[in-house]
């Protein structure tokens, strides 16, 4: 440590300390989930509510009992899959915004295969999702080849191609893969090839939660204990020093959101698996978009995008036992989570609120983004 | 061929309406966008402008004055998505989602609140199509083109002017200066984060349009998420229209035509999922450059701070 930076402790240590490392961190998330309840309880009172009475009860909802926490770890298990695949993809500089449609491919394929390899029993679950991460992956690499060898920014082809997977998967599960009668989907996979249950207590959560976790941890490895990773972050972080340094940057484009298509489509089997037994049209919407606020939340780290994960999915869980025990609809999660991820990346907002030495330290996710979408 | 003209007549009257709103947020997200903004929130803003027009419309029992709580509604959103992005430097994607989610929850929310249950609102007075006398008689064209809504008149007219306003005024030059160059406008004396102010907010009153031609013109009611990423499709035809407002326009008709031919036509012959799919794959290929690169304005989607 130099003198200068100890000097500079000294002068302030307070303060470094609660803002250097895991809190600092923390700061951005922790004051737009603040903001965000604050505003929410104005909402409340608006609609003639008490504040207090929606949140204890939206949080009795998403912890209070086991079948609470069912819930929230049912809602969180997709939203970790589609958080991870914004967050590898953000990692080498790139926006995904396609965690929908990649989620959608993952699903169509399991509801496919599950069903057609239901005689394996238990077998097949691994066989699936292990072609879900393939397709997935190849899906995920259509926008990085057209990044790479096009120059077509991603953020828009994600968007573009989250349409042509969902119509793509919808017309495969209303037409060869359609199940008999009135509701429109595909069949349903056997029993002995789903994701089974955690415990009787816990309600529908499945073991798809610690899939989602052993996803997390290889995230984890792969950015920051291989070489690859390495070189993922190098770009992301500087394109032209990892150019210079001799590294690929349209291979590492590729790979990055080919990977963060892998986790989505990952998400999809699970959900497929895990949850819902099939593909209903229409099949469940928003998780990949929901995935975005995640990986901001979680500040683009697995280990955050776990917490931004229970996060949301206990909202989404709390709000439907607030709904039940006061008067306030269950959209108020949604539009709490809305102004979260409006607020988590105003870097000026914080400025204003905090100061400006507290947003040199916590503005890492902000500044990371400031690049254009022009070329 | 015979049953072809027939068909024909309903095929283009229909695609005027289905290409109408989004010519209208095509034609907002073309501001935002030539101001040095990304707007990925267009469908929210039409979202939310097709319900604060329902509103308006029930509560007043006029369609105007529902016309003119949508265009608020739409305008105070835009300013959100503004206030994040040029003042507070968020990011334009990520508020641009923040804005589509925020509408979502918020009608579903509102729906609940106001009318008492979710799903479809109660119906209102919406804007009955207005026949202009004389050319509303020309063979086939003329009910496609003048048989229709005073939203539709209106959308005719807004091709031109903003065409005129954003490349022949002004206005217009410090417009596409900010999203081009702010550097260069801001050492003119150009106010960057005002000229993206009026360039978000303008996306926001012309997205209300489209929105309230939802509700109000297509429909007579609100039904939650009645917009269908139709938002999204306009973004697509403002791409593919190489931010070009007679271009936009020319893309959307040609998705409001492939959607028309559908509905109208389909015999299975191609399943509807794949005519869904042609916005966006067109745009992917225009994106891609094949056939001449379409290629945003410089500056969008960075924060401009001023030195």
């Amino acid at each position: 440590m130099s003198e200068g930076r100890r000097e500079q402790e000294g002068r302030d240590p307070l303060l470094r300390r609660i803002l250097t490392g895991a809190a600092g961190a923390l700061l951005f998330p922790l004051l737009a989930i603040l903001l965000s309840f604050a505003i929410g309880a104005v909402i409340v009172l608006a609609t003639g509510n008490n504040p207090v009475a929606a949140y204890v009860a939206l949080f009795n909802g998403a912890l209070g009992d086991p079948s609470a926490v069912g819930r929230t770890l049912l809602n969180a298990t997709p939203l970790i899959f589609t958080g991870l695949a914004v967050a590898v993809a953000f990692r080498a500089g790139l926006f995904n915004i396609g965690g929908e449609g990649q989620l959608f491919i993952g699903a169509v394929t399991a509801a496919w295969l599950g069903v057609s390899l239901g005689f394996l029993g238990p077998l097949a679950i691994p066989v699936v999702l292990a072609a879900c991460v393939i397709t997935g992956f190849l899906w995920g690499s259509v926008p990085g080849m057209l990044k790479a060898y096009f120059g077509a920014h991603e953020v828009i082809t994600t968007i573009m191609l989250n349409f042509v997977a969902i119509n793509f998967a919808y017309y495969l599960a209303q037409n060869p893969l359609r199940q008999e009668g009135p509701i429109p989907g595909t069949e349903t996979v056997d029993l002995a090839a789903r994701i089974p249950a955690i415990s009787f207590a816990l309600g529908r959560a499945n073991y798809g939660f610690f899939v989602a976790l052993l996803a997390a941890v290889a995230v984890y490895l792969l950015l920051w204990r291989t070489r690859r990773g390495f070189e993922i972050r190098a770009v992301g972080l500087s394109p032209g020093a990892a150019n210079y340094a001799g590294m690929r940057l349209g291979l590492n484009t590729i790979l990055a959101l080919a990977i963060g298509g892998s986790l989505a489509g990952l998400g999809g089997g699970v959900e497929v698996l895990g949850t819902y037994g099939n593909m209903d049209v229409p099949f469940v919407a928003n998780l990949g978009f929901n995935g975005i606020g995640v990986a901001l939340l979680g500040r683009n780290h697995p280990a955050g995008v776990v917490l931004g994960a229970l996060l949301f999915g206990g909202l989404y869980a709390g709000a439907q036992e607030m709904q039940f025990a006061t008067d306030v609809p269950l959209q108020l999660a949604t539009v709490l989570l809305a102004i979260i991820l409006l607020l988590v990346t105003a870097t000026k907002l914080v400025e204003f609120i905090v100061g400006k030495r507290a947003r040199a330290l916590a503005s890492g996710a902000g500044t990371r983004l400031e690049r254009g979408l022009g070329s | 061929m015979e049953d072809f003209f027939g068909l024909l007549g309903p095929i283009l009257q229909s695609t005027v309406r289905n290409a109408t709103p989004l010519v209208f947020a095509a034609l907002g997200g073309l501001f935002s966008e030539r101001s040095g903004v990304v707007n990925i929130g267009l469908e929210g803003l039409m979202l939310i402008s097709a319900f604060a027009g329902v509103v308006g419309a029930n509560l007043s029992g006029s369609a105007f004055i529902g016309l003119g709580t949508a265009v608020a509604a739409g305008l105070l959103f835009a300013l959100i998505h503004a206030l994040m992005t040029v003042t507070f430097e968020a990011d334009q994607i990520i508020s641009g989602t923040a804005i589509n989610l925020l509408a979502l929850g918020g009608t579903g929310f509102l729906m609940v609140a106001i009318f008492g249950s979710g799903g479809t609102s109660p119906r209102i007075e919406g804007f009955e199509s207005v026949a202009i006398p004389v050319l509303s008689s020309i063979p086939l064209l003329g009910p496609a083109l003048f048989d229709q809504s005073i939203l539709v008149y209106l959308m005719y007219v807004l091709v031109p002017v903003v065409f005129f306003v954003v490349f022949h005024t002004p206005f217009g030059l410090r417009l596409r200066g900010t999203g081009e160059a702010p550097e260069a406008v801001d050492t003119a004396g150009v106010n960057v984060a005002r000229m993206r102010y009026y360039g978000v907010g303008l996306s926001g009153v012309l997205a209300a349009f489209g929105g309230a031609y939802l509700s109000m013109g297509l429909l007579s009611a609100f039904t939650e998420n009645m917009t269908a990423g139709r938002g999204f499709i306009a973004l697509a035809a403002l791409i593919f229209g190489r931010w070009n407002p007679i271009g936009a326009a020319g893309a959307a008709l040609l998705f409001g035509f492939a959607q028309a031919v559908t509905y109208s036509v389909n015999e299975q012959a191609i399943p509807i999922e794949f005519i869904e799919m042609i916005p966006y794959v067109l745009t992917i290929i225009a994106l891609a450059g094949l056939g001449g690169r379409a290629i945003a304005p410089a500056a969008i989607g960075k924060p401009y701070r001023k030195e």
